[in-house]
């Protein structure tokens, strides 16, 4: 039997409450992430995706609603048991790379684990793991801008591996990138989940989408549909992306 | 429109302006002051010591332009950056680069015009609030002064007109000629590369070597003199410059690879201090030259100041000689604290004046004597060979008082009465002395051995001595040397002071806007270091540190370049011991400069550290 890894339970967010004309971004939300599987949500902008994002990542907190991960409630965490939960239990990949350009790649990936206070020796072990799984021990040591945007993506994924988290949260990893190292770094992607490491990744694309096993379509604050890729070809599951993509916005 | 655009662009950064407006009301209103006292006809013509005093300020007002000027353009660029998206944002939709030219050339005058304005204001108020404690100081006459003065007020505004219309046209010159893309898009360019490890080290000795050839030029000025200056000037400024692109970079990368480093953000935080001094090599080398200045300046006058009671003491071993002493002035010698008094009688006759040989064998004369000096003392040129000296006090011999032309003689002459002098001094026997005939008449010399205790007295005696001696005459001893130096020194101390606040709060404006105007990069980073689980209080900690880096490295440097500077003046025997004033100036200062210190890190985070969102 599998572990999950993150539950949200009627997940609701009302911006400006108080005001004359509070917005509810998300209306309800509930689903569940299973150890080792490999999520996508889709949406248009102003779907509700990044508010979704947020909560999950400890960012920012439901109006009302339970959000757990790793058999954790993380909506009643204060700010800096928030911050260390991230750290611990979270990894991240963002659109726009955001590495650090002074540091080199080795003290990118290394940087959550300092965060903690690790031992240099675990640090060095681990960055090096982290490395090999994303296949950029040869430049390693060179700084963000000696590097394409495929590699630096890929050194973003594995700072986001090197601690170990529960769940790795990709925002769009993609957007920055041409197609080639786009297809790159979703293998790459693929490559991390065989390994049993569980990724929700938010999109609007549905080339990267394809990748996913299972993906959930919000709209308008709520999930409205679901599909999985099981028995299915890559390619096949793209195009019954498409497809749902195109009743689905109607 | 135009108009309409500038003033919601400055409203809507209201915040960020502020900092901007406090540097420029800062020096507006120091520059007022100086003004004030500066061209304030009645006043600097009322008295001699205002009319030196006058050009001291002048001097002070210029100095302050310059690094006005400076100061300005700083504070133009960090201006800009906060508004290059608004104005890239206006060119794409369609604007002329003519009329951004405008906007952008309005806004820096208007800018300009208005810190200028609250500024005299704020000048004028200070003004009237220290004029009574200086003028005391200075002894002067406050009823000719006044703290709001029109053409001082019409100077000031003349000159940060003419800035700020300069520094307009200079940045309409700058943005008219990028492009809308390049304004929307500058801040995602980064340039950063490792600096090798070569041109490190070769930068870091030169950088070394160039600040020791400076130091030790101002140890020798004495030989150089002017020369002097020249070089340790070129040398000082371009070791400096040396030393921050290198010195320190190496210093951190060796850091940055130890176990400590490892821990927290510590590689951030040193990888972004780094990053942050190869881009602020100019600013720092700036701000630590300011910071000496700074220091020197107001050292320098305070130490100049100190010297006073010493360097009229050197003139004349009596503080004053009064002929004929009335009853009123005897009763203002009573009331004197630590006197030495002295009275001798005198025959005045038609030729000469006669004294009692008795009455110095019982109550000898003292004078300061020149004697050569070869360690110490004033060098004077004679016959083309330098040749040191210094005053040492002696007593006077009958026989020496009695050659004329002697510095004996002179000095005893000197504290006569102005008709008195011109005429042959004597000394005889006591037997003779009762025998002369002609005018009698007493003079009474007084020593004290602190006149600034004593002013308000001593100044009463001086003011009726010389309503006596008319407006010819001159009233001997050490206290009108000590009134004189007092209007001199008096006003470089107070220079030196306000000039002194006025460069720091200038070149800490600069540093504050420079690194702020790098928030907007940073904030991303933060953002970043947020979401892999950064803890506030640690982002905080990593923003403490590189900021109080970027503000201590200039002021270490600086520190010790008003140590060494200060040598400068104590081998050209300006000051003996300047370094006291300095420990306690230096703290001062420091005090001040951690102020702006918290200012910044508290914006900059206000400005970059993610606000955790816990509205539900």
């Amino acid at each position: 039997m599998t572990k999950t890894i993150l539950t949200t339970q009627d997940v609701h967010k009302i911006y400006g409450e108080k005001t004359e004309k509070p917005y509810e971004a998300l209306k309800g939300i509930s689903f569940s992430v299973e150890e080792g599987e490999f999520v996508g949500i889709m949406g248009a902008s102003g779907s509700g995706k990044t508010t979704l994002l947020n909560i999950l990542a400890t960012l920012d907190q439901p109006t009302s609603g339970q959000v757990a991960i790793d058999g954790k409630d993380v909506t009643k965490l204060r700010p800096n048991q928030m911050a260390d939960f991230r750290s611990q239990k979270l990894g991240f990949i963002f659109q726009d790379f955001n590495l650090v350009e002074t540091l080199t790649a080795r003290e990118n990936i290394a940087l959550p684990l300092s965060l903690q206070n690790a031992k240099p020796k675990a640090i060095k072990v681990a960055v090096e793991l982290a490395a090999k799984k994303v296949n950029i021990e040869d430049i390693i040591d060179k700084f963000p801008n000696q590097l394409s945007g495929g590699q630096k993506q890929r050194v973003a994924a594995a700072r986001a591996l090197v601690a170990e988290p529960s769940i790795i949260f990709g925002d769009e990893p993609t957007g920055a990138l041409d197609s080639n190292n786009a297809r790159e770094m979703m293998d790459a992607l693929t490559d991390i989940n065989s390994q049993g490491v569980s990724i929700l990744l938010v999109t609007h694309d549905p080339f990267s989408a394809s990748f996913c096993k299972r993906i959930m379509f919000i709209k308008d604050g709520k999930i409205g549909d679901e599909i999985s890729a099981e028995g299915k070809s890559r390619q096949d599951f793209y195009q019954e992306i498409l497809n749902r993509l195109g009743t689905f916005e109607q | 429109m135009l108009l309409k655009l500038s003033l919601s662009g400055i409203r809507s950064r209201f915040k960020d302006y502020l900092v901007l407006f406090s540097g420029l009301i800062m020096s507006s209103a120091i520059f007022y002051m100086f003004e004030s006292i500066a061209v304030n006809k009645e006043f600097v013509t009322s008295t001699s010591v205002g009319s030196i005093a006058r050009y001291v300020f002048m001097l002070g007002a210029i100095l302050l332009g310059i690094i006005t000027l400076v100061y300005v353009s700083y504070a133009n660029t960090f201006l800009l950056t906060m508004r290059k998206h608004d104005y890239g944002l206006f060119m794409m939709l369609g604007a002329r680069p003519r009329k951004i030219g405008l906007l952008i050339g309005l806004e820096t005058i208007m800018i300009g015009m208005i810190s200028t304005v609250i500024g005299i204001v704020l000048g004028a108020g200070i003004t009237q609030l220290i004029s009574g404690f200086m003028f005391d100081t200075l002894a002067l006459p406050k009823n000719n002064f006044s703290a709001i003065y029109g053409p001082a007020i019409l100077y000031t505004l003349i000159f940060f007109a003419v800035l700020f219309v300069l520094s307009g046209f200079l940045n309409n010159h700058t943005f008219t000629k990028s492009s809308a893309l390049d304004l929307l898009k500058s801040e995602q360019n980064t340039d950063w590369k490792q600096p090798s490890k070569l041109s490190l080290t070769i930068q870091g000795i030169l950088g070394l070597i160039l600040l020791g050839v400076g130091y030790s030029v101002m140890f020798r000025i004495n030989d150089l003199q002017m020369v002097g200056i020249g070089i340790a000037l070129v040398t000082i400024v371009l070791g400096t410059y040396f030393l921050f692109r290198s010195l320190f970079v190496a210093l951190l990368d060796s850091i940055q690879h130890t176990a400590m480093a490892q821990k927290g953000l510590g590689s951030f935080t040193i990888s972004q201090l780094k990053f942050r001094i190869n881009d602020f090599t100019k600013i720092l080398t700036v701000v630590s030259l300011l910071f000496a200045l700074a220091l020197g300046a107001i050292t320098v006058g305070v130490g100049f100041k100190n010297l006073i009671p010493q360097m009229a003491t050197a003139n004349d071993y009596y503080t004053l000689a009064i002929t004929n002493p009335t009853a009123k002035e005897k009763q203002l010698v009573n009331k004197l604290d630590g006197k030495t008094v002295r009275t001798y009688d005198i025959r005045s006759g038609q030729t000469g004046n006669y004294l009692n040989a008795a009455q110095f064998e019982e109550h000898p004369f003292y004078y300061p004597k020149r004697v050569k000096d070869t360690n110490k003392g004033i060098q004077v040129k004679v016959n083309d060979k330098k040749q040191s000296y210094s005053y040492k006090i002696r007593k006077a011999s009958i026989t020496d008082m009695n050659k004329r032309g002697s510095e004996a003689n002179q000095r005893l002459a000197s504290l006569f009465d102005a008709k008195d002098q011109a005429k042959q001094m004597k000394i005889v026997s006591s037997s003779t002395f009762a025998q002369l005939g002609g005018e009698k008449k007493q003079i009474m010399m007084v020593r004290v051995k602190d006149m600034a205790a004593n002013n308000t007295v001593l100044n009463k005696i001086n003011t009726i001595q010389q309503k006596a001696a008319g407006k010819m005459g001159v009233v001997g001893g050490a206290y009108t040397m000590y009134v004189l130096m007092n209007g001199i020194f008096g006003s470089f101390e107070f220079m030196g002071i306000f000039l002194g606040i006025a460069f720091l709060a200038m070149l800490a404006s600069c540093l504050m806007f420079k690194i702020l105007s790098g928030t907007s990069v940073d904030a991303k980073r933060y953002a970043m270091l947020n979401k892999i689980g950064t803890r506030r209080s640690v982002m905080k900690g990593s923003i403490r540190t590189q900021i109080f880096g970027l503000f201590a490295l200039p002021a270490i440097l600086g520190l010790i370049d008003v140590v060494f500077g200060l040598q400068m003046f104590v081998s050209a025997q300006l000051l003996t011991d300047p370094y006291p004033v300095f420990y306690v100036s230096a703290l001062v200062f420091v005090i001040l400069y951690l102020v702006y210190y918290a200012v910044t890190v508290a914006i900059y985070n206000n400005f970059v550290v993610p606000k955790t969102k816990i509205e539900k």
